[in-house]
């Protein structure tokens, strides 16, 4: 009960030496210090034993003396309203019997002075050893404090990122884990299972064989209203005294779940167990919880909110799609059939998944600026005069313009913008040159061409894809770039050829034919 | 537990020393603290230690001074240093990378994380 006696070495030794007694420590559990260590192993150890917990059971001053023993003394060391440890001194060379017959008076005396003396070293034994411990304890707060501390930075910085994503989920848990050192750690959404994330301690499946449905039956059994559900957590403390609970591991363990949710929307539970039942969950750690659930929650709540402007933004795009193609008449599934074939080039050119989506807005709306051009244009058949030449090169601008304003497709503009540039520098509307000419847009350029030979136009039937291919091999290295000629040419082969064989309408117009795939592969 | 290591704690923040020595002492190592880089160096002189842990940012003589000061030592008799800082700049790293036995560590740090790494650094030796 009272480590770190050691307090008092130093100074009871050293009054033993000037004082000619010997002093002692005892708690509950034994001798703590012996002024004279030789003296443990003597007779009247037991006694002294027996002396300690007299004096600790009636918690006041004590004095012994025996058969030709000399007397023993003791004051016991309190911490508060508790008995810790009692103090005894003994005058091992004293001769008590004979001692006793030289006058009463003065031994009384020296009684007296000695209960004083014991009692306020005992009481200052006391009040240190409190001191100290009150010092332990306030560090060993600080110390959680400090853990508590180091994890929220870190979780923190997990949360900032607006890019949620199941794995993150993850590393937090992990993160939370190995800090809190629990058994296990784990997130649960029933309705978003993608972020669910578990973590278990090295071990764990011995004591528990299915951890998933451990953690199911734990979240089954939490109750639908008791009072710490009001703060949105549910805790218990040790299973063994609750049968439901012992009856999922016959081990005790703790348990201590926190709801994941925004206003009244519940989206799960965040929660640990732990078979440490040497420790409880800590006020902190509940706060701890409770913040990063609260942190999670809001984070749903934006990612539900970015998607929700996601999708809008994605049936705003669409409908402009359908709003230009409705205006020409030719053109109509040119948008999508550029954006497949384009995406086919990015498969076969490995491009990581970022690029992915950028090419793909920029390939559906690179003619997202035919919008601003009139019908009588768009649709004439026959040559068009310098004029109207001049209108429908000004649409790639145009339909730079138009999208400019919206943040979430920015990085497609410079492909909506150059897909008529040339890689001889002779394209519009900048007559970028060569690589100078963003990649994306070079590879709309090849799939662009490609359907414009292929389809129908006012101005001219659809050639076979075949023929398309020898002219797009003729312009390779003027209009466009001859390694992603290559790259459609090994697309066309492995997947879009067979798919024009198939086309058996000797009218050349695939457009619905091809329409109906590309929406059926995209389903 | 008692492995007989010694480890100096050199910070300016009290809480910060109180809470290592307390944690230190728990994993079975001897502490001494300091309060300052000064008084570190002088420990680390007078005491031979196992294992330093200090901060950066300190009065009298800072952090990165007191690692180049103690660094020398290190060859014959080495030690692992645990240097703490707020934030863990590319230049800290260059200057903790030149430094024999040498480890950062971002504040706010862990105590059981450090200790977790001064045992390591036992084990593996």
């Amino acid at each position: 009960m009272m480590k770190d006696s050691d307090l008092f070495h130093g100074f009871l030794s050293s009054l033993s030496g000037i004082s000619k007694l010997d002093f002692e420590v005892w708690d509950a559990n034994g001798v703590l210090f012996l002024s004279d260590p030789d003296r443990s192993g003597e007779v009247d150890f037991e006694d002294r034993r027996a002396f300690s917990a007299h004096i600790m059971n009636h918690a006041s001053y004590q004095r012994a003396s025996g058969q030709g023993r000399p007397p023993m003394l003791g004051a016991p060391i309190k911490y508060g309203q508790q008995t810790i440890g009692a103090l005894i001194a003994c005058k091992p060379d004293s001769m008590p019997e004979s001692r006793s017959k030289d006058g009463t008076t003065g031994k009384t005396h020296d009684a007296k002075e000695m209960e004083t003396f014991l009692t306020h070293l005992a009481n200052l034994m006391g009040e240190t050893w409190a001191n100290q411990k009150d010092v332990e304890e306030m560090a060993e707060e600080l110390s959680q404090n400090f853990e508590d501390l180091s994890l929220y930075a870190r979780i923190s910085t997990h949360l900032k990122s607006l890019k949620f994503s199941g794995t993150m989920l993850g590393a937090l848990i992990e993160e939370l884990q190995e800090t809190l050192r629990v058994d296990l750690s784990f997130v649960q959404m029933p309705e978003r299972q993608e972020y669910n994330a578990m973590v278990s301690a090295t071990g764990l499946s011995d004591r528990i064989s299915d951890q998933n449905a451990f953690v199911d039956n734990l979240l089954g059994l939490i109750p639908r209203s008791t009072p710490s559900l009001e703060q949105d957590y549910f805790i218990v403390n040790d299973s063994g005294t609750i049968p439901e609970f012992r009856e999922l591991c016959p081990e005790p363990y703790r348990f201590l779940a926190v709801k994941v949710g925004h206003d009244s929307h519940f989206d799960g539970w965040l929660g640990l167990v732990s078979f440490n039942m040497k420790e409880i969950f800590r006020q902190s750690e509940l706060r701890l919880l409770q913040s990063m659930a609260k942190q999670i929650s809001v984070l749903l709540a934006n990612m539900d909110l970015y998607h929700e402007l996601q999708h809008f933004v994605i049936s705003m795009v669409k409908s402009l799609v359908y709003a230009i193609e409705a205006k020409d008449v030719y053109t109509r599934g040119h948008s999508e059939r550029v954006n497949r074939y384009a995406m086919l080039m990015a498969e076969r050119l490995k491009l990581d998944k970022t690029e992915k989506e950028v090419l793909n807005w920029a390939s559906i709306l690179h003619d997202i600026g035919k919008i601003g051009i009139p019908e009588s244009v768009l649709n004439k058949p026959g040559s068009l005069d310098d004029e109207e030449f001049r209108i429908i090169k000004g649409h790639p601008e145009k339909g730079y313009n138009i999208l400019e304003p919206l943040e979430q497709i920015s990085e497609s503009l410079p492909g909506v913008l150059h897909h008529h540039e040339r890689y001889d520098g002779r394209g519009y509307p900048h007559g970028l040159k060569g690589e100078d000419i963003p990649f994306l847009a070079r590879i709309i350029a090849v799939a662009d061409t490609f359907d414009a030979i292929t389809s129908n136009r006012a101005y001219r039937s659809s050639k076979s894809p075949e023929e398309a291919l020898a002219i797009m091999d003729q312009v390779a290295g003027t209009q466009l770039t001859p390694d992603l000629v290559e790259v459609f040419k090994e697309v066309f082969e492995t997947i879009l050829k067979q798919e024009f064989e198939t086309r058996h309408d000797g009218q050349g117009c695939g457009d619905k034919a091809i329409e109906s795939t590309h929406r059926a592969s995209r389903r | 537990m008692g492995n007989n290591k010694r480890v100096v704690v050199i910070d300016d923040d009290a809480n910060i020393r109180r809470v290592m020595e307390l944690k230190l002492r728990k994993g079975g190592y001897e502490v001494i603290t300091a309060m300052n880089g000064e008084e570190g160096l002088n420990l680390i002189a007078s005491e031979q230690p196992d294992a330093v842990i200090t901060d950066i940012m300190m009065p009298k003589l800072d952090g990165q001074s007191l690692c180049e000061q103690t660094n020398h030592l290190k060859e014959q008799r080495p030690f692992l240093t645990i240097v703490m800082t707020n934030r863990i700049s590319p230049d800290d790293r260059n200057w903790v990378n030149e430094m024999r036995e040498t480890q950062l560590m971002e504040k706010p740090f862990s105590p059981s994380k450090v200790l977790a790494r001064i045992d390591e650094y036992f084990c593996d030796k």
